[in-house]
């Protein structure tokens, strides 16, 4: 119980730098390792077809930045398309699941299944049916984060307290009711645990739909890269999908913040 | 404290205060109600068991006090299903309470009474054959004249102290301007007006369950079920918040109905006991508990008679 709202003794001073800390300590490590990155090239001699050092990325990241924009663009709003439909059908379809038995029975095993399938492999056949264009790359990312949002929705769901369903029951709550005040907020810190999973997929899938077939984005940069051996312009490619990623994921992380009672 | 209580409670509107016709019925049930305190224990609950039967034929006649019986309950069985096997938790449950009753339903654990309980919510179905009657209706669903509080809190742990009293309320469609009103008038007496803006988890256990009790109360409900409200606190805490359900109750004289498993505490509150059996569980017996009113932890737990009853029903739940 914290219901005196204990005065910590160290007072607010050390309060703001533990909350910097979380800023510091990350960005410390951070430096560390392009120190290390950067060193490393120069002492053991690696090639720099291999391993260009950090300085010649960042340069080139200068360089190239209208490119590297443009393309980090076109690759952000395919992922967040991805994500955004993964998200909707995959809490709309763990609601059916949850309240139709019929397709819990049906349609739900053959999601199973096709989950089963390595998703990697059906890139060519998606570029062959919907396009070269953003279309198939919104569908490889939707592929792969669409699965974990259902997994942990219907988690989320079937993880209501029983004695609080019972306690709606009890009060002659409506499903409606019961849906919007007890089902959503129960069922809301497992959605956001599945959207922090499913970030991550959608950037992967919309990468290898870029690979398999694009004239654009950030994975096509990476391919076109590789094949003029500019690995330099390869590793910015590189950094720029991680600052995306982390970004988004970051964005989900504050969202995440504002449904504290999942610790509880 | 208790006449902050009353005055807390009599600035309630809608409270109905004007009860003593129950408790006239009940005496005129009893025309053996005068034993008191006598130290023939056996005697006295020899003479208990013809106010039963009093009991019985006035569930056998509802038709003579039709209008004060709150809950009537006939020949109530209840089997669940349980993988290939069947299990019956209940067998030829029968009893009435009458309206403004304080009545417990005794019983060792797994014998059913949460099971009653919610056949009396209307939560679940008894057994075909079986009659449920609340306020001479059958009961088929839950109603909007009773309340429920079970042992697990029922506070969402989302919502402050205020908006979790609030809700029972709001899911009901009350209006807003009442269930204000109501929710004002309960924190002092719930004393949580401190706390109203505290989220479940910064509250302690005994908060907690008063906060639960007062989710029921905000309902303004003419039956109260209460399903071992505060079994899981402990033995203090619930002491004192028994002295402080009684001390409402004596308020407002609404029916309730505890299901228990504490003899001290079934005793101390009730006018009536009901012992059940082990499961299946049905009524081995009815109890009425003379103890003058109001009771307080002092005075009712030094009076002789209090050891005796708790003595005896000791004796009938077989506690050696």
């Amino acid at each position: 119980m914290n219901t005196a709202g204990t005065p910590s003794r160290a007072g607010p001073l050390t309060t703001a730098w533990h909350r910097w800390r979380y800023i510091v300590d990350p960005a410390i490590l951070f430096a560390v390792v392009a120190i290390l990155w950067e060193k490393a090239v120069d002492i053991f001699h690696i090639k720099p077809y291999l391993l260009p050092p950090l300085s010649k990325v960042l340069a080139m990241m200068w360089e190239r930045r209208q490119l590297l924009l443009r393309e980090t663009w076109i690759t952000t709003l395919e992922i967040l398309q991805a994500f955004a439909w993964a998200l909707v059908c995959g809490i709309l379809f763990a609601l059916l699941i949850h309240w139709v038995p019929t397709i819990r029975r049906t349609l739900y095993p053959l999601i199973v299944v096709f989950q089963g399938l390595p998703k990697i492999a059906l890139a060519p056949l998606m570029i062959i049916w919907v396009g070269y264009g953003t279309a198939s790359k919104v569908l490889m990312g939707f592929m792969f984060a669409f699965f974990p949002v259902v997994i942990s929705t219907l988690g989320g769901l079937a993880g209501t307290s029983p004695a609080l369903l019972e306690h709606f029951q009890a009060i002659g709550a409506a499903r409606g009711v019961t849906f919007r005040r007890l089902l959503v907020p129960s069922a809301l810190p497992a959605v956001l645990d599945g959207a922090k999973t499913a970030m991550p997929l959608a950037v992967i899938g919309v990468i290898v739909g870029e690979f398999v077939g694009s004239e654009s984005g950030l994975g096509h940069l990476i391919l076109d890269a590789n094949a003029n051996a500019r690995t330099d312009l390869l590793f910015a490619a590189l950094v720029m999908i991680s600052l995306v990623a982390g970004f988004l994921y970051l964005g989900i992380e504050l969202v995440a913040r504002r449904v504290w009672w999942r610790a509880l | 404290m208790a006449c902050a209580l009353s005055l807390a409670i009599e600035t309630i509107p809608g409270i109905d205060l004007s009860v003593p016709i129950t408790r006239n019925v009940v005496a005129k049930l009893r025309p053996i109600a005068s034993i008191g305190y006598d130290p023939e224990a056996s005697e006295v609950f020899a003479m208990q068991s013809v106010e039963h039967a009093v009991a019985e034929s006035l569930l056998v006649k509802p038709s003579a006090d039709a209008g004060d019986v709150a809950i009537a309950l006939r020949d109530v069985a209840k089997t669940f299903a349980v993988r290939d096997d069947e299990v019956r938790a209940l067998e030829r449950v029968r009893f009435s309470v009458l309206r403004g009753e304080f009545v417990s339903v005794l019983g060792p654990s797994g014998c059913g009474k949460s099971t009653l309980l919610r056949i009396i919510a209307g939560l679940i179905r008894c057994d075909p054959g079986g009659d449920v009657e609340v306020f001479g209706r059958p009961r088929v669903g839950v109603a909007d004249d009773t309340a429920v509080v079970f042992q697990s809190h029922n506070m969402l742990p989302w919502l402050t102290v205020e908006r979790n009293l609030r809700l029972a309320a709001e899911v009901r469609r009350m209006p807003a301007a009442d269930i204000h009103q109501r929710v004002e008038a309960l924190l002092p007496v719930l004393k949580l007006e401190a706390f109203r803006h505290r989220y479940p988890h910064e509250l302690s256990g005994g908060m907690r369950q008063r906060a639960g009790l007062g989710q029921a109360l905000v309902l303004r409900p003419q039956l109260l079920l209460l399903d071992e409200p505060f079994g899981a606190l402990d033995a203090l805490t619930r002491d004192q918040l028994n002295v402080e359900l009684l001390r409402l109750w004596q308020e407002v004289r609404k029916t309730v109905l505890l299901i228990t498993h504490s003899i001290a505490e079934a005793v101390f509150l009730s006018d009536r006991v009901l012992v059940m059996s082990e499961r299946p569980g049905t009524i081995v017996d009815d109890i009425a508990i003379d103890l003058p009113r109001p009771r307080d932890p002092q005075t009712t737990k030094a009076a002789p008679a209090f050891g005796q009853y708790i003595l005896h029903l000791n004796q009938l739940m077989g506690v050696k």
